[in-house]
């Protein structure tokens, strides 16, 4: 039995779903990142945990204890909310003791691992500043010593990082990331930002409309994506519409490529990430388990240290990452593109 | 011009209607209480010290002021009582019904105040609604007496006020917010604890705004002391209309409205200074 396990919670507004069957299973100390579109209910599923909303049906466990009809309080979870909501009535060392007094901490050891938590997020020097009298990222830290040093039994964190500019995001991702690690807590948080979820989690749980679409290690949610919504909201991807020939394969802009089978009914289409796919000059030998398309290059888009390069050919266009600083090919010139057949990716053509 | 000074000029109809309606009277006011009274009642044009000397060295002076006083503070505790609930439940709630209800919060504000007071005398009289009641589910006997003393100045101004502190409270909730409550409960504290560590500290600003405009409200209130104290309530604003015109004593009745001003001001300032105080 798993550390944490959400069994088939679901909750509905009155003219919505706001969730509609999730299940997952979290061992102790594992870090999972909920990600999915705003409204895919990943938030709900976490103030489900919270037990800031009561789930119309399913179970909550931790630690084999059913706690879904514990109250809010009596939960022991940290919970860093989107918007920090740090007292601003209290300075940082009150807001971080706040949990402490409610539990009845004696005085000199809630001192004393007040002290540690800020430490640890490295605001020692802070403690008698008001949350308004700190940047962003200084309240972040403030919000997350507040719901670690409760020792909860899971931290969860809502869009904890959204309100950061990039650079401060990057060093709170790795921050949170190590203290996660070192304290060994178990941690869900909730994110619509796939790059934050792959660099913070042991496994990503995609959210789509309610459900959990696929749950796995970043490398296995990117590379080998159970769903079409998985394939095209984690990482980019360029979507071939396919035509079936007579034995089943798929051809796409007129080219057969090798070694994909379409489904048994409906249309299908072919999902290739641009960091995957090469251009190489037209008139190179290509091996015939090698797909590759022919087309013309429309431009070239320079995004520091990648190019893109949209080829358009007679089925449409497509984009091709490659490493910026090699020769690329002009706008106009003719060129292949080619990609490893175990990089083809399959889907059903979604019934619009 | 610059564009702020264009924006203020929006206000000019404002600040001469405002001049014309109540600065000017209060010039006015401010010069007739230095004008003396002749035996006959006469006014006497002067620049005199006589009316404030009388003012304040009568003992009834300061017996109205603490009357005053004390029912604005009763009053305006009882509606604060009431007001802070009805406030924190329209601030929160998301129901479709929020906008009615807020009209039907504030409906009071719209109805005549000579109205509502009638309103409460079929209410709070011998044989009205509360007595009757009582009565029947043989909680007394004999009529309370509910009206033409204290008890009912205090009920009705209590209910005239209502809508203003309902509304000074909403105004002043800007600083809570639903997640610091969330917090707290995710922290430990159940929902008692959380009211007090969070929401009522958080709308400390709110209450102390509310209860300075309230306590102004029930210090200026003229029409519910006299109606339904039935001449036997004497507040600092029944004297003064009795000074205008029973007496026709205008210098003293000048004085007194120009007394009872700068009690109000006193007031306002310190609630004013105490919220911004709370606010920080």
């Amino acid at each position: 039995m798993a550390y944490l396990e959400l069994g088939g919670l679901a909750k509905r507004y009155r003219d919505a779903v706001a969730v509609a069957d999730v299940t997952l299973a979290v061992e102790k100390g594992e870090s999972v990142a909920l990600l999915g579109p705003s409204g895919c209910g990943k938030t709900t599923t976490l103030r489900m945990l919270a037990g800031l909303i009561v789930p119309d049906s399913g179970r909550i466990n931790v630690n084999g204890a059913d706690i879904t009809d514990v109250p809010a309080h009596k939960r022991n979870m940290g919970y860093v909310f989107q918007s920090y909501a740090l007292f601003p009535h209290m300075n940082v060392e009150k807001n971080v003791a706040f949990g402490l007094e409610e539990r009845g901490v004696a005085a000199n050891e809630r001192k004393e691992r007040v002290a540690t938590a800020l430490d640890k997020v490295r605001l020692n020097e802070l403690a008698h500043r008001r949350p308004r009298e700190l940047s962003g990222g200084q309240q972040q830290r403030v919000a997350l010593a507040r719901a670690l040093v409760i020792r909860p039994s899971v931290l969860l964190l809502d869009e904890s990082l959204s309100n950061l500019d990039a650079k401060l995001r990057q060093t709170m991702r790795r921050e949170i990331r190590d203290l996660q690690r070192s304290l060994a807590i178990t941690t869900l948080f909730v994110t619509h930002d796939q790059v934050e979820a792959l660099a913070m989690c042991d496994r990503i749980a995609v959210m789509n409309r309610g459900r959990i679409e696929q749950v796995g290690t970043p490398a296995d949610v990117y590379e080998r994506p159970a769903t079409r919504f998985v394939a095209s909201f984690v990482g980019s991807v360029n979507v071939l519409p396919a035509d079936r020939d007579a034995s089943g394969g798929l051809i796409v802009w007129g080219a057969p490529i090798p070694g994909a089978k379409s489904f048994a009914s409906g249309d299908t289409d072919v999902f290739v990430r641009p960091q995957r796919m090469r251009l190489v000059a037209p008139s190179e030998p290509v091996a015939p388990e090698t797909p590759h398309l022919k087309g013309k290059v429309e431009q070239n888009i320079f995004i520091g240290d990648q190019v893109e390069t949209i080829v358009s050919g007679p089925g449409g266009q497509v984009t091709v990452q490659s490493l910026s600083g090699g020769a690329m090919p002009c706008a106009g010139a003719e060129v292949k593109v080619v990609w490893k057949p175990e990089d083809t990716l399959v889907f059903p053509r979604e019934a619009s | 011009m610059s564009p702020s000074a264009r924006w203020s000029l929006l206000a000019v109809p404002a600040a001469l209607l405002l001049g014309f309606i109540y600065l000017w009277p209060s010039l006015g006011l401010f010069r007739t209480a230095f004008n003396e009274t002749s035996a006959t009642g006469a006014m006497i044009e002067a620049l005199s010290l006589k009316v404030w000397r009388e003012l304040m060295a009568d003992s009834f002076t300061y017996e109205l002021t603490l009357n005053s006083l004390w029912l604005s503070v009763t009053a305006t505790v009882i509606a604060l009582c009431i007001a802070y609930p009805i406030s924190l439940f329209l601030f929160r709630t998301e129901s479709r019904f929020r906008g009615l209800l807020a009209v039907m919060a504030i409906m009071p504000m719209l109805v005549s105040g000579v109205v509502r007071i009638f309103g409460w005398l079929t209410i709070l009289g011998d044989q009205g609604m509360v007595n009757s009641a009582a009565r029947w589910l043989g909680l007394i006997s004999t009529p309370m007496h509910l009206l033409f003393n204290w008890t009912g100045v205090t009920i009705g101004l209590a209910e005239s006020i209502l809508p203003y502190m309902i509304l000074a409270l909403l105004a002043g909730f800007g600083r809570l917010d639903r997640a610091l409550e969330e917090a707290s409960r995710s922290l430990g504290a159940p929902p008692w604890r959380t009211f007090l560590r969070v929401t009522l500290p958080l709308s400390l600003p709110a209450i102390v705004l509310a209860a300075g405009l309230g306590f102004v409200l029930s210090m200026s209130a003229y029409i519910t002391p006299k109606l339904l104290g039935g001449g036997r309530v004497f507040v600092l604003a029944t004297e003064i209309f009795e000074h205008a015109t029973t007496n026709a004593n205008w210098p003293m009745a000048s004085a007194m409205a120009l007394y009872t001003l700068a009690l109000m001001l006193g007031f306002l300032a310190l609630a004013n200074v105490l919220s911004r105080r709370l606010a920080q």
